[in-house]
């Protein structure tokens, strides 16, 4: 922990022969820099320390993550972010922003260059290999309409600062470039731990930018309608930038997609929804091109749209990027960008790219071989998997080795100088820590032109010797900060246009899906708590705990449940206890079985991380602590009787602090409605299959089986407050079945999902009732007329009843699902000779 | 020569399928010696639309989806087509390979820039060192490109094994080069690839037969290499010819990828059974157009 060992008096050493961008040549601050190092300074390490602990709940708190491709430790890391920013002065701004623009600008003419009448390849300006043997270049996508000729609307480049405080642009991110939501998140964090530094040095603030975003979006449709109605494009809760999609996504207002959500019909592209289709007017795309239609690129892909690029060869739909903008994503076209922007542009390149060497002309091939040791080897078109080789780092041997590559396949390399980095000070363990760092800056097509973020997402290295930035390889993010002495001009009257009130804004089909799932993991990992909960003290070496337990009763139930086999009703108790306390064991911690607690509270994130955006984030701090209190180690075996029981404990208070959220803080949404239903339909299920084992099997003891009942169902204490009796299973029949004010009961939970079922879209207006309708009313109905003296008196009716009853609720569950909820059929590739 | 060509697709599947996709590359391409007299393509059951475009590489394909539930789906498409001879080309009056290999990609040559696009890697098209040297044996220094291809599309055709279902499409070019058969689209795959190992450019082209060759009784594929001056050269190692008036052209691209006749994505289905069928006759001169028209089905009419 960071306060622990917070010194008291801030130091900070940069690193020989790089840039700082703190401290100038004499070891003092440069002159933006003063008013954070003042505030810091006043602050001092242990005060600082307290308010960076803030911030890291906030971080917390908002779930920002990130996920870290093939991580054992399981998907999501928080983001790493550093609470001191990087602040620029904005003379040195105006550099880079006009650099950006006009890479944006040129960037833009090249693909519509490229992607129609390929002059840059006519006239010289481009060799051939880098667009014909290019793997972005996506033949499917030439003369393709693209409104306005904006094929970039979204654009990055990574800037890296030499020993001598030059700036070079090290990459550029033609295809779907991320970082812009974690930017935002970054300056959030800055701006609440760092209030008086951030309002004194005059920041450029970010919000103007993300106007700009949207507007020149609503531009590109602008003739069409006068509402577009705009998508963001993920490939869903697998991707390293998931969170961003999501928080992007909420943040602009748009509805956040995946491929599944959306269909094409007539050349034109639908969003499933609750409600029916609904147009998409623009795709903003946050996955690969080539893995957006199976149909015309890879059709191994599940992750696509079939049929996308009908739509837009009709001009039904946007896409932004443009497909096929990757083709631009190659360190090869580096080297002729001076010459290309002077031929394009009639302009010379503001800054340049990091030096680079394409080794298909043979004259940098004969450079690069000559030079390895000094050089970072790249692949010259990016592939999944494939890292940069730095050379000076490879045994003799691999570097002859890799030279023999480059000199088999020449055009299918690059390298590039490896640049001294700049660096700048992070808070560490130890105090301030000089890193090294790249800074991403973002430009946008805003309507009638580029405009560029004032701020960027600054990445930082791993170690002081390291100079890879990589967040998939452990290294950390800054905030941005742009300086500035002139005002900022309030936003434009436009960009508060009166929105129109929704109450019932139409629902992604798979968002209903996982909501209605998320309820039903949600239940089941209730009620196998409840159920061990109650089973656990069963084990302990009196044969009564207090609450009238027994071991047979036990046995007997799990029997029921086929967790025991028949035969250990008759097994000596040591046996059964034994068996017992495995199976409760695995019933609680087994990450395999579906009828495991562990495995369902899986399921619960499962369901769950695909509705980031939807959920509020203490919903998210609940759900995140139920994974918590589930660690993987109890599963091993050592977890003493009393510690499960805790646990246990735990879980079920905080799946009930769950459902207060669900009730006191959730609007009455249709998603609310899915979750509810997925709860109430759950714990209806898990009622009927507890008193099929409970009750209607043969019981020894019938006392104690009705009382496990009773507990396991949470209505004790009423069926005591009513009947001062001892246990009569009629009573317990009616209270857990028939009476709809108890909330434990299955006439309570299916009088509930008709009063939702009434309230989904689609409701015939003459009233015939749909089927799933169908399927509750005659549950519910069959319920409030059953004579439960008559049924406990009969235990072989009883488990008629009880299935009767389950069968209706499976059948109105299918009839739902396919009513309203997406189906995930996967697609698939056919061809034929 | 006059050829009316019909060319049926059929999937069957053992579930319903709820939409189908497709695009179809079963137009014959209109080509100085080639006169597309008239094509129609049929899909059963009723298609959404069924819109036309070029692709990339100048293809006529039909996109098409089929939005109700279905158990078949059958595609139709019917060509007359003319086909005329081209003078034919000497071999030995064709520029040595070596200096094709020199000309290919540069930007002052239009056909030297677009042919370079057929000299790389692509999706089906890989090579071993294997492959490369056994192609050098055709590539003497000097030789000239046609001599060339044509006598490494006479060794293919000799030492590989012609044998209809050995391979599908998925099976590599390494595998026919190592088990030594495959079908048509093998072969193909083979030639190209033994050509752009050593720097030349070659397309994959789609088509039909008539009776009497081999692999007449399915739509049939062959290899176009690209000879300066000249344009592109068709051969057929299947047949061990160079292409004159057998062969019906309906597409060409880098690969089978580029060309497929019929791909489509379909969401349900489970296991299915494709069934594929190609009649080429012969036909005495141009006939008066009888009405194909199905009552299910719309239709589209070139």
């Amino acid at each position: 922990m960071i306060e622990a060992v917070a010194p008291t008096a801030w130091t900070y050493s940069p690193v020989e022969g790089h840039y700082d961008e703190v401290l100038d040549s004499r070891g003092r601050p440069r002159r933006h820099w003063r008013r954070l190092a003042n505030t810091m300074t006043r602050l001092g390490p242990q005060q600082f320390a307290r308010r960076w602990q803030h911030g890291r709940q906030l971080i917390q708190a908002n779930g920002i993550t990130f996920n870290v491709y093939g991580d054992p430790l399981g998907q999501e890391r928080p983001w790493p972010v550093d609470p001191i920013p990087l602040i620029l002065a904005d003379h040195e701004w105006e550099t880079i922003e006009a650099a950006v623009l006009q890479r944006a600008m040129l960037f833009n003419h090249l693909l519509g260059d490229i992607y129609g009448p390929q002059r840059c390849l006519s006239d010289g300006g481009l060799p051939p290999e880098l667009i014909f043997h290019n793997p972005g270049f996506l033949r499917p996508c030439h003369g393709l309409p693209v409104p306005r000729s904006v094929f970039l609307h979204h654009y990055a480049a990574d800037f890296g600062r030499s020993p001598d405080g030059q700036w070079w642009v090290l990459s550029d991110r033609t295809q779907t470039p991320s970082g812009l939501g974690y930017a935002l998140e970054n300056r959030m964090v800055s701006a609440q731990i760092l209030p008086e530094a951030f309002r004194s040095s005059h920041v450029r603030p970010l919000t103007r930018y993300f106007h700009e975003y949207r507007q020149g979006l609503f531009e590109l449709t602008r003739t069409k309608r006068d509402s577009p109605r705009v998508v963001l494009l993920t490939p869903g809760p697998f991707n390293e930038a998931y969170f961003e999609h999501a928080y992007l996504a909420k943040y602009l207002g748009y509805t956040l997609v995946e491929g599944a959500d959306l269909v094409v019909r007539d050349e034109r592209v639908y969003l499933k929804t609750l409600g029916g289709l609904s147009p998409v007017d623009i795709i903003l795309r946050r996955q690969d091109d080539s893995y957006c239609d199976p149909l015309s690129f890879r059709g191994d892909s599940v992750l696509g749209v079939p049929g996308l690029l009908a739509a837009v060869r009709a001009g039904n739909v946007v896409v932004a990027n443009a497909l096929g903008t990757g083709v631009l994503e190659t360190p090869a076209l580096s080297g002729f960008l001076p010459g290309l922007c002077e031929s394009r542009l009639s302009e010379k390149l503001k800054v340049p790219s990091l030096a680079s060497w394409w080794c298909g002309e043979p004259q940098a091939c004969r450079y690069v071989l000559n030079h390895l040791a000094e050089l970072v080897i790249k692949p010259a078109f990016p592939r999944f998997g494939l890292h940069p080789i730095f050379a000076a780092q490879l045994s003799a041997t691999d570097r002859d080795d890799l030279r023999r590559r480059i000199e088999a396949n020449p055009s299918q390399f690059v390298a590039q100088e490896q640049m001294a980095l700049s660096t700048a000070p992070v808070l560490s363990e130890q105090g301030l820590e000089a890193r090294h760092l790249v800074l991403r800056v973002f430009a946008v097509w805003s309507g009638d032109g580029y405009v560029v973020m004032p701020g960027g997402l600054t990445r930082i290295s791993t170690s002081q010797d390291s100079l890879v930035v990589s967040l998939q390889q452990g290294g950390g993010s800054k905030d941005t900060w742009i300086l500035t002495q002139r005002e900022e001009e309030p936003l434009p009257e436009t960009a508060r246009a009166p929105v129109d009130v929704t109450r019932t804004p139409d629902m992604p089909s798979r968002v209903a899906d996982n909501m209605f799932w998320l309820g039903r993991y949600l239940e089941r990992v209730e009620s196998l708590a409840r159920l061990a909960r109650v089973l656990l003290p069963s084990l302990s070496s009196e044969a009564d705990l207090g609450g009238g337990m027994s071991i047979e009763a036990a046995v007997e139930l799990l029997i029921g449940y086929e967790y025991l086999p028949d035969e250990m009703s008759h097994a000596p108790v040591p046996e059964q206890r034994r068996w017992l306390e495995r199976v409760l064991r695995w019933i609680v911690f087994d990450t395999e079985r579906v009828n495991a607690l562990s495995w369902n509270i899986s399921q619960v994130r499962r369901s769950a991380r695909s509705l980031k955006e939807r959920l509020s984030s203490d919903a998210w701090r609940l759900l995140n602590r139920l994974d918590q209190e589930f660690p993987s180690g109890m599963i091993s075996g050592e977890a003493h009787l009393l510690d499960q029981l805790n646990t246990l404990d735990r879980a079920i208070l905080t799946l009930a602090s769950f459902s207060g959220l669900m009730t006191e803080n959730m609007t009455r949404s249709q998603g609310w409605r899915f979750l509810d239903m997925g709860r109430r339909l759950e714990r209806a299920l898990q009622l009927v299959e507890l008193m099929r084992h409970g009750l209607a099997g043969a019981l020894t003891d019938e006392n104690a089986a009705l009382d496990m009942l009773l507990q396991i169902a949470d209505s004790g204490i009423t069926y005591r407050m009513r009947y001062y009796t001892a246990m009569q299973a009629d009573l317990v029949l009616d209270l857990l079945l028939v009476d709809e004010a108890n909330p434990r009961s299955v006439g309570f939970q299916i009088q509930q999902l008709a009063v939702h079922l009434k309230r989904l879209p689609g409701q015939d207006p003459s009233g015939r009732l749909p089927e799933e309708q169908q399927h509750i009313v005659k549950a519910l109905t069959a319920i409030r007329l059953c004579k439960t003296n008559e049924l406990s008196a009969d235990r072989e009716e009883l488990r008629d009843f009880l299935d009767s009853v389950r069968g209706d609720l499976f059948s109105a569950s299918t009839a739902l699902s396919s009513r309203y909820l997406s189906h995930l059929t996967s697609t698939r590739l056919l061809a034929s000779a | 020569m006059i050829y009316q060509v019909r060319h049926l697709t059929k999937y069957s599947y053992a579930l319903p399928v709820t939409t189908t996709h497709s695009e179809l590359r079963l137009t014959p391409r209109e080509l100085p010696w080639q006169h597309l007299v008239r094509s129609v393509i049929t899909v059963e059951p009723h298609y959404e639309n069924m819109r036309g475009f070029r692709d990339y590489f100048g293809n006529a394909v039909r996109y098409c989806s089929v939005l109700t539930p279905h158990h078949e789906l059958a595609i139709t498409a019917e060509s007359i087509v003319e086909v005329q001879a081209l003078n034919p080309l000497m071999p030995a009056a064709t520029p040595a390979w070596e200096q094709v290999r020199a000309a290919l990609g540069n930007h002052e040559d239009p056909g030297a820039l677009q042919a370079f696009e057929f000299a790389a890697e692509s999706r089906y098209i890989r090579w071993t060192q294997q492959i490369a040297d056994y192609a050098r044996r055709s590539l003497a220094p000097g030789r000239p490109i046609l001599e060339a291809a044509a006598d490494l599309s006479s060794r293919i055709h000799r030492d590989f094994r012609y044998l209809p279902e050995s391979t599908d499409i998925d099976t590599s070019v390494e595998d026919v080069f190592r088990n030594q058969r495959g079908v048509c689209q093998d072969f193909a795959h083979l030639l190209i690839a033994m050509l752009r190992a050593h720097g030349l450019a070659a397309r994959y082209v789609s088509g039909y037969l008539r009776s009497g060759n081999i692999g007449a009784e399915a739509s049939h594929a062959w290899v176009s290499v690209f000879v300066p001056g000249h344009g592109w050269v068709d051969l057929d190692p299947t047949n061990d010819v160079l292409v004159a008036t057998d062969h019906i052209t309906l597409a060409w691209g880098r690969d089978y990828g580029d060309v497929t006749p019929v791909k489509g994505i379909t969401l349900g289905g489970g296991d299915h059974i494709i069934e594929v069928e190609v009649r080429v006759d012969p036909l005495a001169a141009v006939p008066a157009i009888a009405d194909t028209r199905r009552a299910s089905a719309r239709r589209w009419d070139r």
